[in-house]
């Protein structure tokens, strides 16, 4: 560790470096945070909306792991939603309109009073090397930083160009100046670059809306908090849908020309699934109108945000798009929409703690590293900087898994393959969607936030007893009888609207999926002392249960496949019998586990079965590793 | 690092304590071949299909009977952990037909195990710590041939119909659960599913692996041939016809009543499918004890046709086959030569002058490819693509398009199966399709 320096050097203050700066500072760590402007600390520089499906996974994930992303949502949200609530429980996905500058002014002002974090603006040029580590960094005014571990998150910051229409400038974003001298530096040192490239849509003014052609998307009623922190959140605002006309097709498709995404100008990668409008256009020709949202930047702003227009074409023909739209004929531009091309590194080059394989002492996270989406970065941000201080200390990593977490299947995706895209979670990602609902979060997650440190003792063993009683209830429900006796049969009948000729359970009638559980809650006592969501998590559960059963058996396989690490010293190209094709999937991707290895390309079953023979042979063959956690405690793996 | 316990890990990498089945030796005709069952449940299988098989006293070889199979065994029980894959194991000698291997691992999948996949007993042992430094070469060489096999057997049938029509078949599973998962993931973008699109989506899939099932039965008889027994009483020519069918002196022929006295076997060829002809005893009450077997071994083989050719020879008699409902049989007057009162139902055919044995091999030809449709001459479905398609047609069958996340569960599981017969993976390609053919914005 360095002397008198930083165990942690954090550099930028987005949603990455926020979450790993008071994560690492939590767990007592002395961390560095240097951002190029402390106005923007946290910003959310396109949709003022945390969560959503998969993302809303990961903030609930985040929350339980002891992070603060769901925390701040919950302080400056304005309106609350838990979208596909039409929908299993699995894919519920909560999200929240936020007012962006009180979100900045929270987290700016929880990093200036955290104990442990020293927030500076400035701008950092180059690392500093000591002993094959990265020991430190240079910033532009000549000052140099030591610490144990540095941790980039630079966002859209490095080699940033913002395009609207031919207009090209240098900027991280809107108004912001970029990082120039880093990315040349990054290079040097050997990592791997890339161009990709993302969009925002324009701001209109609050005022020049016509409220009465467009319809109202107004919160849940009952507005669901993100953190185990907070005890209630209120809806605020009210959103808007409207819908482009089909004129809107062509005044996009006569000016294709001046857009550079089209024209050339832009060389970055986008992501498919946040396609800007002319590329909807472009790819959708058949679909003859698009879903625009507006949506209130905050309380005591007058900016909306057009959810759906994200474009980086020239201000006139965004002028035109907008004005078609039935609504926003008066529309008055705060700000127009742009594109933003940035420098991300080809995250296979780290490991599964955010570190550099090349360079020890240097994490990444959030965009930086190809992902999209302020949840996204803070997931990484909170791995990259537990992980930091973890390592620091000599001790165990925290290494998520995949069929446990979204953060696990974030983090896996990422180093596990090459992306040519800005990386979205989305639930189709995870395997195992169903056991990964929102509502299983906490049980999932906050044991390892407890052992980390970062979940006060009080609040984890009141959460244990919630999910104790959860399943007692389940088991309770399925121990029932309901025998098919006449009078049973009527009340039933009429309580739950089906005919149970059969003897069955209460756990068999809530199972199925005609029968309105809130209605047989009701007249259950077991079920209804449960506070709602907890019954509906046990309902929820038992609906699925036929479904959980083989995910259950595939997680415990994968469990066993987890305890056998592959040593880093493994040459895989000398395991006898081994085809080509897997060695060199193996030593291109350099897997922990064999449950890892399973997933590579080109790793087949015989492959795994030789790879399992052969770590068998080096465990018989070698003394036992003493005090080196080999015990079980590669946690978390509650 | 690697757990210090040298069981718990190890018990099961495959999956869960299930009990695998496959063949041991070689695919092809055999005089013997070798049938092996591993794992926790093969005591309770062994219970069911052969109950004088005896864990009690293992590793020794003992012969057995087998049920359904109609036949014996010899059988040697090896006891956890002192068998080659460390768990339980029983190896089964049978008669090296296919027909008979392929019913006994029927019966042993009726009775509750699953057929092994290309390697997994080897892979059990390896992962139950059964092989040592030197094993683990022949470890290399045996799952390095079973690669090198699939490899060949996927290349061919990739040239095929059959590698298209799953291909084509999986391409629309896919196209559903993107659609599926598009309404899932992107809901809050306008994407709203249609209903009827996603039913008439699921239909067509679920016909086209009806239809692919359908043709398993002749699939499975195209890879396995077909059984012809000839049948009849005592000195009804039954040898006569076996040898003029194969075209050599193969059967002794005598002139007295039960010459024949096992059951004999020859290949040949018909309509481009390997038929095993069958000569047996002639049925009657036996008058010894050898021929008492040799009848009870040729009902033993009525039982296991697929075509029973049964003679009743001109001058006179007759004898009840007892084939099985599913079975074809086809009628013979034999010895037409002889005179003889006309019989509408048999077809009269003399050895001795030639007369009816043309029309008789058209009519065999005909019968034993009448089961199979034309497919193009390619499509050789064998048992693991059954199981699989058969699989993957129970989870369309209860795929619930009204609870999106579990339907997509169903199509899921379904893609994965199909994906594990052509040999590739699921996840890619499902992004790119959403991403393919929806519109999705923020």
């Amino acid at each position: 560790m360095a002397a008198a320096g930083y165990d942690l050097l954090v550099v930028g203050a987005g949603h990455a470096g926020v979450e790993a700066s008071t994560s690492a500072a939590r767990l007592g760590a002395r961390v560095g945070v240097v951002t190029l402007s402390l106005d923007t600390v946290a910003q959310m520089p396109c949709n003022p909306a945390m969560g959503g499906i998969g993302k809303g996974h990961l903030v609930a994930e985040l929350d339980a792991l002891g992070g603060i992303q769901g925390w701040a949502t919950d302080r400056a949200g304005l309106q609350f939603k838990v979208l596909n609530r039409s929908r299993g429980p699995a894919v519920w996905g909560p999200r929240a309109q936020c007012d962006k500058q009180r979100y900045t002014v929270i987290l700016r002002r929880l990093l200036q009073h955290l104990a442990g974090i020293d927030l500076m603006e400035g701008e950092v040029t180059g690392l500093v090397e000591g002993a094959g580590r990265i020991v430190g960094a240079r910033l532009a005014d000549g000052r140099r930083l030591e610490a144990a571990a540095v941790l980039l998150t630079t966002g859209t910051f490095l080699g940033g160009i913002l395009h609207t229409g031919g207009e090209r400038r240098p900027g991280g974003r809107f108004g912001e100046r970029p990082s120039l001298g880093l990315g040349p530096e990054l290079r040097a040192l050997g990592l791997e670059l890339r161009r990709f490239k993302t969009g925002t849509p324009p701001r209109l003014h609050r005022g020049s809306i016509a409220y009465d052609r467009l319809q109202p998307e107004p919160g849940d009623a009952e507005a669901r908090a993100f953190s185990w922190r907070t005890r209630s959140v209120a809806n605020r605002v009210m959103c808007w849908l409207a819908r482009t006309p089909e004129v809107v097709q062509t005044i996009i498709t006569d000016n294709l020309h001046r857009s550079p995404l089209y024209s050339g100008q832009i060389e970055g990668v986008g992501p498919r699934y946040c396609p800007s409008i002319e590329d909807k256009v472009v790819r959708f020709p058949h679909h003859r109108q698009h879903t625009v949202f507006l949506e209130p930047e905050g309380l005591d702003s007058d900016s909306m945000y057009v959810n759906g227009l994200s474009t980086s074409l020239p201000r006139d023909v965004q002028e035109q798009v907008v004005r078609a739209i039935p609504g926003f004929e008066a529309a008055r531009f705060l700000r127009y929409g742009y594109a933003v091309e940035y420098d991300v590194v080809a995250p296979f080059q780290v490991l599964p703690t955010l570190e550099c394989r090349s360079l020890p002492g240097l994490f990444l996270a959030g965009q930086l590293l190809g992902t999209s989406g302020y949840e996204e970065a803070a997931a990484l941000g909170f791995v990259a900087g537990v992980n930091a201080v973890l390592s620091a200390r000599g001790k165990e990593p925290f290494l998520p898994e995949r069929e446990r977490s979204y953060v696990g299947v974030l983090v896996d995706d990422l180093c596990s393959a090459d992306h040519r895209e800005p990386y979205r979670m989305l639930t189709s990602r995870a395997e195992h969607r169903l056991l990964l609902g929102v509502d299983s979060a906490r049980e999932r997650m906050m044991p390892a936030g407890h052992r980390l440190g970062l979940i006060p003792e009080r609040v984890f063993h009141v959460e244990q007893r919630r999910w104790q009683r959860r399943r007692e209830v389940r088991d309770e429900l399925a121990a029932r009888a309901v025998n098919p006796d006449p009078a049973t049969r009527a009340a039933v009948r009429a309580l739950a609207g089906v005919d149970p000729t059969t003897p069955t359970t209460w756990a068999g009638i809530l199972r199925r999926q005609d029968v309105d559980a809130e209605q047989v809650a009701a007249a259950l006592p077991l079920l209804a002392e449960l506070p709602a969501e907890d019954r509906r998590t046990v309902v929820g559960e038992l609906r699925y249960d036929g479904y959980l059963v083989r995910h259950r058996r595939e997680v415990e396989r994968l469990a066993r496949l987890r305890h056998l690490e592959i040593p880093i010293d493994l040459e895989p190209g000398e395991i006898p019998g081994i085809s080509l094709e897997a060695a060199d999937a193996l030593r291109r991707h350099r897997p922990r586990t064999v449950a890892d290895a399973e997933r590579l390309p080109g790793v087949t079953p015989a492959a795994v079965a030789i790879l399992i023979g052969r770590l068998g042979r080096a465990r018989d063959s070698r003394p036992p590793m003493a005090g080196s956690g080999g015990d079980g405690q590669a946690w978390p793996e509650s | 690092m690697v757990k210090a316990s040298s069981s718990g890990w190890s018990s099961d990498l495959s999956g869960g304590a299930d009990t695998i089945v496959a063949r041991a030796t070689a695919p092809g005709p055999a005089a013997l071949a070798v049938v092996r069952l591993s794992g926790p449940g093969v005591r309770r299988i062994a219970g069911e299909i052969s109950p004088a098989v005896d864990f009690g006293e293992p590793w020794r070889a003992r012969l057995v009977a087998v049920d359904g199979v109609g036949g014996q065994a010899v059988a040697i029980a090896y006891a956890a952990p002192r068998s080659y894959t460390g768990e339980d194991l029983l190896e089964l000698t049978v008669h090296g037909s296919a027909f008979v291997v392929s019913s006994l691992i029927e019966r042993c999948v009726a009775a509750g195990a699953r057929p092994a996949s290309p390697g997994e007993f080897t892979r059990r042992a390896v992962a139950n710590g059964k092989l040592d430094l030197v094993q683990a070469e022949a470890v290399r060489d045996l799952v390095g041939a079973e690669t090198a096999w699939q490899a060949r057997n996927a290349r061919e049938q990739l040239d095929g119909m059959l590698s298209q029509r799953l291909a084509s078949l999986r391409g629309e599973l896919l196209e559903l659960l993107a659609r599926l998962e598009a309404s899932l993931d992107f809901v809050d973008h306008g994407v709203e599913p249609n209903r009827d699109d996603l039913a008439s989506r699921l239909a067509r899939c679920r016909e086209k692996l009806a239809s692919l099932l359908a043709t398993s039965a002749a699939g499975e008889r195209i890879r396995d041939g077909v059984r012809v027994v000839i049948v009849g009483p005592p000195n009804s020519g039954k040898s006569t016809l076996f040898n003029t069918l194969l075209g050599t002196e193969r059967a002794i022929v005598a002139p007295h009543p039960g010459t024949t006295r096992d059951v004999l076997e020859a290949e040949l060829e018909i309509s481009g499918l390997r038929v095993t002809l069958v000569d047996t005893a002639g049925l009657r009450e036996a008058a010894d004890p050898v021929e008492e077997e040799g009848v009870r071994r040729a009902r033993a083989a009525v039982a296991s046709a697929t075509v029973v050719l049964e003679l009743a020879p001109a001058d006179g008699g007759s004898s009840v086959a007892g084939a099985p409902e599913e079975t074809t049989t086809l009628r013979v007057l034999s010895k037409a030569d002889l005179p003889h009162t006309a019989a509408a139902d048999r077809l009269p055919v003399s050895c001795t002058t030639g007369e009816g044995v043309d029309r008789l091999r058209a009519v065999l030809a005909e019968t034993v490819a009448g089961g199979v449709p034309d497919l193009g001459g390619e499509v050789a479905i064998s048992r693991r693509h059954r199981r699989g398609l058969e699989r993957a047609a129970a989870e369309l069958g209860s795929c619930d398009l009204d609870h999106p996340e579990l339907g997509a569960e169903s199509v899921r599981w379904a893609a994965r199966e199909l994906a594990e017969l052509v040999g590739e993976a699921v996840t890619e390609d499902l992004l790119d399709e959403v991403f393919a053919s929806f519109c999705i914005g923020k």
